[in-house]
């Protein structure tokens, strides 16, 4: 990660306060490498955002962290307890919601959430109270005694939020939570995170969403091809690149972009053009680092199938 | 840990299964008992009268045991198989239980408890059937239930298994077609393995069902219980929840 694309802040000055804290982690799956040397650290109350295209590691560190892969080198503690040897314990902090849909499909709404209220051994008295209270602050009372295999994929997923809610965990991972949902349920999300996070609750996220990833985290780690390439809260993230972006229609369809860090400066390199139709002046955007940073392979290789 | 906790554990591990059973409870019985009773039909009542007496007993006599230690295996192992690797791989939803504080021991015991309570009941059902047909024969005894239990136990622990090594369908159904197939016909369950040629009978010697067959029929015709064989089948139980235990510990139930 070059020094141009910190961010400027550095969350480094609290070490023993991270409620993540991962240095050095390595995947190796045979030849191949998931995560190589990655580090992440959280802070409590935080929502961090990881951030990558696909294939990037995002899935894999998020096992990692989540104690359901070993990782083949690393050094990880994770609400203040080391991993492998406190792993029981790791896992009563912790809820998770996973990239696919993992909820029991053969039974009902109320009986997935229950049944993950025994799993985290919720006290029997309170298993129902909070299965209730849970429920209806996420809308799904209507739906308790429908089979969760006739549910919309955003109704499979706020139960699958529930359920990783039961224990009321410190920490709530989420793998890419808003994955082929419609626009308003995104949003009905979103703004679930936010309430989540403002009743305490540390979030760590992946999404290859930008716009997710701008919208509620506090940080953003951008991984790519295993490597975390970028971390910072999205403004500082943009600020590194240049906060303003010339974007420039070529003739050959394809853009090209150029970042300024000041006004003056990206508004004479527009000028430059003089076509106005053709060129773009605006704020940069964390799609932009995104872009920058992972690089823009697939335009390119979707230009190079065109033209076979 | 006690051997209480890892109970209680196992219980709230068996909770999901439980309420898919308590929903389908018929069909399920029903798809358990088709096997046997095509057993029953066409060994009993097609082939009984034909078959001459096997140790002193009748034929019908002597296949019925057989037909219910083929139930401890058909009704307990393909079930769990199937549900464990739909919950590993298609549903994910075996991650939500390894996530969970749940000790190893209880998850492997939770997966394989009610495909054990589908088999014990399955075989009750047909140890009455059983006792209709040849009511003089058959002695249901406490020792018999003691080795239908660890049989359907081992089975029921080789279906954890089996959905754990699994990586698609595709594999259950060869792992039925190359070892359970060929147990339900060979081990003795319709007839006596002492008829069969020696090098097949070594064969045969390194199957739990042979075990399974050979305590449960004695129990059940009060011939006095070979407890080696009890304790084998007891062994191979041991053994299946071991290579589990050795599985999940070391993180090689892989997703994919």
């Amino acid at each position: 990660m070059s020094s141009s694309k910190r961010p400027s802040r550095d969350p480094e000055a609290g070490a023993s306060e991270y409620i993540i804290d991962a240095e050095g982690v390595v995947v190796r799956f045979g030849e191949k490498t998931a995560v190589d040397g990655v580090d992440v650290k959280v802070l409590p109350g935080e929502i961090y955002g990881l951030l990558g295209p696909n294939g990037a590691g995002k899935t894999t560190t998020i096992r990692v962290l989540t104690t359901l892969q070993t990782p083949t080198a690393g050094r990880i503690s994770v609400g203040g307890l080391p991993m492998p040897s406190e792993n029981k314990g790791i896992r009563e902090k912790i809820g998770i919601v996973q990239q696919m849909i993992s909820l029991d499909k053969d039974i009902s709404v109320r009986e997935n959430i229950i049944c993950h209220g025994y799993f985290q051994k919720v006290p029997k008295a309170d298993i129902m109270r909070r299965m209730d209270s849970i429920s209806s602050a996420m809308g799904l009372t209507p739906f308790l005694d429908s089979t969760v295999v006739r549910l919309s994929g955003g109704w499979q997923r706020k139960t699958s939020i529930a359920c990783a809610l039961m224990h009321d965990p410190e920490i709530l991972f989420l793998d890419e939570p808003t994955a082929g949902l419609d626009t308003q349920s995104r949003h009905m999300l979103w703004d679930m995170i936010r309430q989540l996070n403002k009743a305490g609750t540390t979030i760590f996220l992946t999404t290859h969403y930008i716009e997710e990833a701008e919208s509620l985290c506090n940080r953003v780690a951008i991984l790519n091809g295993g490597r975390m390439a970028a971390l910072g809260s999205p403004r500082e993230l943009c600020d590194g690149i240049g906060r303003f972006a010339v974007e420039h229609n070529n003739e050959d369809h394809t853009r090209s972009y150029r970042y300024f860090s000041d006004w003056d400066g990206a508004k004479a390199f527009a000028a430059g053009f003089g076509d106005d139709e053709s060129v773009v002046l605006r704020k940069t955007s964390l799609e932009d680092v995104f872009l920058e940073l992972t690089g823009r392979k697939v335009t390119a290789d979707f230009v190079k199938v065109v033209r076979i | 840990m006690s051997l209480l906790s890892v109970f209680d554990e196992a219980l709230r591990v068996a909770r999901p299964d439980v309420y898919y059973l308590r929903r389908n409870f018929l069909s399920v019985l029903v798809t358990m008992l088709v096997t046997p009773l095509l057993y029953f039909v066409s060994f009993c009542y097609g082939l009984g009268s034909s078959v001459s007496d096997i140790g002193g007993v009748s034929y019908v006599a002597f296949v019925i045991p057989g037909v219910v230690a083929l139930s401890t295996l058909t009704s307990s192992f393909s079930a769990i198989a199937n549900k464990v690797l739909a919950q590993r791989i298609y549903y994910t939803s075996f991650d939500e239980i390894v996530l969970c504080p749940l000790s190893p021991s209880a998850v492997i015991l939770g997966k394989a408890l009610v495909g054990f309570l589908k088999s014990m009941l399955a075989c009750s059902i047909l140890l009455a059937i059983g006792l209709l047909m040849s009511a003089d024969g058959m002695h249901v005894t406490p020792m018999l239930y003691l080795c239908i239990a660890v049989s359907c136990l081992t089975f029921s622990f080789l279906g954890v298994l089996v959905g754990f090594i699994s990586k698609s369908l595709t594999d259950i159904i060869m792992f039925t077609s190359l070892i359970v197939v060929p147990m339900t016909f060979l081990c003795g369950t319709v007839f006596s393995v002492s008829s069969l040629p020696e090098a097949v009978q070594y064969f045969i010697s390194a199957l739990p069902l042979t075990y399974s067959v050979e305590c449960i029929r004695a129990a059940a015709l009060g011939w006095g219980v070979p407890l080696l064989s009890l304790a084998v089948t007891a062994a191979f139980g041991a053994a299946f929840f071991a290579i589990c235990h050795w599985m999940l510990v070391s993180g090689r139930i892989s997703k994919k």
